[in-house]
């Protein structure tokens, strides 16, 4: 029994740590614009697409590991060129004004690049390269897959690096300052455009990593996970707080905590319904999510210095 | 120190300076005075190239800066201290000063000037890792301030430093103001405390509906009818 629920635990924090990088991708766009990208999960699914065309094309061709290496090569670089297109075409021209334009050129975006998913391998279901065939380590009673493994390494790793870029480098000031206030940053000299188009990158490839390590895991690649990633991203994002990184990666674990516990009790169809719900319940109970440092506070707490 | 020539900045048809020129001496305290809606706050933001003029020249110490990106005119010597302070509500005092001195590669001299700033500004001091949100208006005022010295201005343009502030603290901002000047720093300010500003300004101008209308010292003209004019634009004048 304990046993079981320790494996419900550690399968859930697997699916949420992927979540997290998806959701630290959309908390990065939305943090510096202040704008929803819908097409950030079809970029990410971009990515992984390149990846499968890679195995359907070459993969007889390539040996395994080689294969799977270049897949992780193409999904992120994929996602970060196609994160490079949106921020051109839809973000950059429309810079302080209409954002829901923006959003719905994002929106037309997302169509965009499904279309173009599917004219590249039109099947609905497709193989993608998984790096590690190795036997799931049991660790007592517990069964821990090579894939989940990499997850975490990976999640922790990158977590740690973006951590030190924002606290401790130039760019990651200029980052901060942008999302805390943009016509602020301008009275300091800082270059919205230029990091706006940086950060879009960084967010795009970070995604792109958390997109590498679900389809791992999944080993296959659909025109569902565009929408899918999207989904998991803004709930991660959500949960923890718009805008709070250190809140998408407590939300995206908090969401593949939630989802994982809702299936070993009720199974799989519910997983889905899960997520949304716990959602509606933050949002209603908490409209700044979990970790929202909400500016309202800061606002009232400094009326009440005055 | 700075020329401004016929200077003509727009919002889509609407233009809000319709021809500006004036001129700041180097080590004077230069005052911009005028009603609500006169363009001064526009003229600020054009002379920080934050927005493009669409004609006119604006040159600091003869070179043009129009055309130039705000990150240039930053590191030539202008810093803006702006309009209702916006500090980084989020950010600590600290990194509120770090983000002024962005431009700068010399990191130990930041290090310092930071500290010497700090020490400046006791306030600030003692809430250096505090949300500078949180702070009273009158202490984001000091930062926003302090932000803006952290790029070593030689001209340091300050928009409505007493807006919105209790009279001690506007008292203690003109302080500060004068005490800056003194320390060689050129100071031009939009100010629609007419009474305050002056009291501490060598050279002042008067702008009303997009124009420049009036140019005088503090003392040579009646100062009521500045002050009224400052307050209420022309058109009350009989």
């Amino acid at each position: 029994m304990i046993a079981d629920a320790l494996q419900t635990l550690l399968n859930g924090l697997a699916a949420g740590a992927a979540y997290a990088l998806l959701g630290v991708g959309f908390t990065l766009m939305f943090g510096v614009m202040r704008r929803l990208n819908l097409s950030y999960g079809a970029t990410l699914m971009f990515g992984g697409y390149l990846g499968a065309l890679l195995m359907a094309k070459a993969g007889d061709a390539l040996p395994d590991g080689l294969l799977a290496v270049l897949a992780a090569i193409v999904t992120v670089a994929g996602a970060a060129l196609a994160g490079l297109y949106v921020e051109r075409l839809c973000f950059a021209p429309l810079r302080d004004r209409s954002g829901v334009a923006a959003m719905v050129s994002s929106f037309a975006v997302w169509m965009q690049i499904e279309a173009l998913a599917s004219l590249l391998l039109p099947r609905h279901t497709n193989p993608y390269p998984a790096p590690l065939d190795l036997a799931p380590l049991h660790l007592g009673a517990l069964t821990l897959r090579a894939e989940h493994l990499l997850t975490f390494a990976v999640a922790a790793l990158l977590a740690v690096l973006l951590h030190r870029l924002l606290s401790a480098s130039r760019f990651g000031l200029a980052l901060r300052t942008l999302s805390d206030s943009t016509a602020a940053a301008q009275t300091v000299g800082i270059d919205a455009r230029r990091i706006t188009l940086l950060a879009f990158l960084l967010a795009s490839a970070l995604g792109g990593v958390g997109a590498w390590l679900v389809l791992v895991a999944d080993q296959q690649v659909t025109p569902m996970f565009g929408m899918w990633s999207t989904a998991k991203g803004l709930i991660a994002m959500m949960l923890g707080g718009l805008g709070s990184i250190p809140g998408a990666v407590i939300g995206g674990l908090l969401l593949g905590l939630v989802e994982a516990t809702g299936q070993a009790l009720f199974g799989p169809q519910v997983r889905e319904l899960i997520a949304y719900g716990l959602l509606f319940v933050v949002l209603v109970a908490r409209p700044g999510g979990i970790f929202g440092r909400a500016t309202v506070d800061l606002d009232a707490a400094a009326r009440e210095r005055l | 120190m700075l020329e401004i020539a016929d200077i003509v900045t727009a919002y889509g048809k609407i233009e809000a300076l319709k021809g500006v020129s004036l001129s700041v001496a180097a080590g004077h305290i230069t005052c911009l005075l005028g009603p609500n809606g006169a363009g001064k706050t526009t003229l600020m933001y054009t002379i920080a190239g934050i927005l493009k003029p669409r004609r006119g020249s604006v040159r600091l110490n003869g070179t043009e800066l129009v055309g130039q990106r705000a990150d240039h005119i930053v590191s030539s010597g202008i810093a803006l201290v702006p309009e209702n302070r916006l500090v980084f509500p989020q950010m600590s005092v600290e990194e509120n000063l770090a983000a002024g001195a962005y431009l700068r590669r010399d990191t130990a001299d930041v290090a310092t000037d930071k500290e010497k700033l700090l020490a400046r500004f006791p306030v600030l001091k003692e809430r250096r890792a505090q949300a500078a949100g949180t702070l009273s208006g009158g202490e984001q005022q000091m930062l926003a301030v302090a932000r803006a010295l952290m790029s070593r201005p030689k001209l340091l343009m300050m928009d409505e430093p007493s807006m919105g502030l209790a009279p001690l603290v506007v008292a203690e901002i003109f302080r500060i103001v004068e005490e800056l000047n003194r320390d060689g720093i050129t100071i031009f300010m939009v100010e629609q405390n007419a009474h305050m500003a002056l009291k501490v300004a060598h050279k002042f101008f008067l702008m009303e509906q997009g124009k420049v209308t009036f140019a005088g010292a503090p003392g040579e003209v009646a100062q009521d009818d500045v002050i009224h004019r400052a307050y209420l634009g022309s058109m009350k004048v009989t």
